[in-house]
Parts: structure tokens; C-alpha cells; sequence
């Protein structure tokens, strides 16, 4: 069963949704699933201790990753 | 615990008539039932029959024979936001089951013409052993696991990932995926827990070649 939200954005969170809806070929609802789900994984890696970490193109660079 | 999604048919083998078929999105103890009952008993005569015959598993088309679906039921039950179940009945009797993942790892393109696009990967797929032409001198019911390939690529496509499936296939399962699916083989995996088994994945464009093909 699927249940329906509103969701209040600024101009500015409005224009980077459909902007990564317009990249992505995704449905605003798509979108925001996925952006759920990525955040869920990334949340329950780290409430396991473990940690994430973004590395740079050239490898020089690697920094963790820190979420809310 | 389940819902029934579906009817579609099954051609059974032995009558050659279409048999009406159920397919549930969850599954519940019955089916559980049918695959420690009805399943584990034959898949145990054949895996020793193989030994006595030198046979490996994969030539008989038996490799999953260990799998623990019930394990695999409360991973998912425990996690729906990433996990779903599905299950074909015909006959009295469960013919195919599914596991499906729709984010997280393994959940991205490695196709060519569109990687790194979401995906539905299907973690585990298994008929009934009596359907498995490899496994028994006679199968029994025809499609079901073409079924629920099918079912994974309408998954996909009400999630917009535009019918794209990715899987790692035991090698007995390698020619159906390939050949019978239309799949793209990636190559094996050279790290990680699917180390050794080839990975294959259906793009939309084959999707879209998938459903518009009479089966």
C-alpha cells in the first residue's frame, strides 16, 4: 500500500529536485526514494561503527563522510 | 503476510495445457512449508545421486539446494524498505520464489549503455526442483522462473528504473540468464561476496525487448 505526503521545499530545494529529476530521468517520488534509501544504507553502516569515506578522482584525496 | 499481485499461466509439461497460476508479492509459512517439505527432500535425493555419479551440482542444476529460505524471509521481513518477496503457486503447490533488493549496494548499473542507473538486483531466484529439466528426468510446469524475472522488470519499472534487473548467477543458471532471459553477461566478479559467479544484467532496452516477446 502506498501513502501520499506533501512536502514543503524552498525555491531553492524545489530547483535542485528537479534538476536531479531532469538528470536522473526520475519522477520527483522516484527521486526522493532513492535519495531515502541511499541515506537509510549510508545510516546503518554507521550505526554499525563502521564509516564512509569519498575519495578524490586522483585518489589524493579522501575525507569521511558525515550525515545528520 | 502476502498479497496476490497476479494470475498468469504455466504450461504444465505432462498434459500440455496452461494451468492457472498465483503470484503473491510476500510469501507466508506455507510456502516455507512447501520449501522445507516439498523442495529439501528432493533436492537431498539428487545431491546424493550426483555424488554417487560423479556429478557436480551445477550439472544437475542443484547448486542452491542449501539455500535457507527462511533465513532469507526474516532478512526481509526485517528490512522492507529495501527488500521484497515473491512467490509462484500452481498446482497446490510453490513453484518458484523470489528475493528482490531495490537500493542500497548492488543496486546500480554496470551496463555499458547506462551505468551507474538504479536497478532492482535480485539477490536469490529459485523454481521448484521438480521443475528443472537438468534436475529431473521429467519436469513438470514450464516458465515459472521466466515468470519472475518478469516480475522483477515490472518492479523495476514502477520503481522508473526502466525495467533494469541485475543478478549474480550460480553456473548452472548462466545459459538461462544469458540465453533464455536475453541477459547481458558482465564477467565474474574478481572481489567481494560474489567473488567467481558472473554478473548479469538486463538494460531497458532488452527490458523493453523482455515484455514486448510473447512467452
Amino acid at each position: 500500500m502506498k501513502r501520499t505526503m506533501t512536502l514543503n521545499l524552498s525555491d531553492a530545494e524545489m530547483s535542485v529536485l528537479e534538476t536531479m529529476c531532469e538528470e536522473k530521468g526520475l519522477s520527483k517520488t522516484a527521486l526522493v526514494r532513492q535519495a531515502l534509501r541511499l541515506y537509510k544504507s549510508v545510516d546503518d553502516r554507521l550505526a554499525r561503527g563502521e564509516k564512509v569515506f569519498v575519495e578524490s578522482a586522483d585518489k589524493s584525496e579522501k575525507v569521511e563522510l558525515m550525515v545528520l | 503476510m502476502k498479497e496476490l499481485i497476479d494470475r498468469v499461466f504455466l504450461l504444465n509439461r505432462a498434459t500440455g495445457r496452461f494451468e492457472d497460476a498465483d503470484l503473491y508479492h510476500g510469501l507466508d509459512s506455507t510456502n516455507l512449508a512447501h520449501i522445507e517439505g516439498r523442495w529439501r527432500p528432493l533436492f537431498e535425493l539428487r545431491r546424493r545421486e550426483a555424488k554417487a555419479s560423479l556429478q557436480t551440482l551445477a550439472e544437475v542444476n542443484a547448486e542452491d539446494a542449501h539455500w535457507e529460505w527462511g533465513k532469507k524471509a526474516l532478512v526481509a521481513l526485517d528490512d522492507p524498505f529495501l527488500f521484497d518477496f515473491f512467490v509462484l503457486e500452481c498446482g497446490g503447490s510453490t513453484q518458484a520464489i523470489m528475493m528482490t533488493r531495490k537500493g542500497g549496494q548492488d543496486c546500480f548499473s554496470r551496463h555499458p549503455e547506462h551505468q551507474r542507473v538504479p536497478l532492482i538486483y535480485v539477490e536469490f531466484l529459485a523454481t521448484a526442483p521438480w521443475n528443472r529439466p537438468k534436475l529431473v528426468a521429467e519436469p513438470i510446469y514450464k516458465g515459472a522462473g521466466r515468470v519472475l524475472v518478469g516480475t522483477a522488470v515490472s518492479l523495476s519499472l514502477e520503481e522508473e528504473f526502466g525495467g533494469r534487473i541485475g543478478l549474480h548467477s550460480l553456473p548452472g543458471a548462466e545459459v538461462f540468464y544469458r540465453d533464455a532471459i536475453g541477459m547481458t553477461d558482465l564477467g565474474a566478479d574478481s572481489e567481494g561476496v560474489h567473488k567467481g559467479l558472473r554478473y548479469f544484467e538486463l538494460s531497458s532496452r532488452d527490458a523493453a525487448t523482455f515484455l514486448s516477446v510473447q512467452h
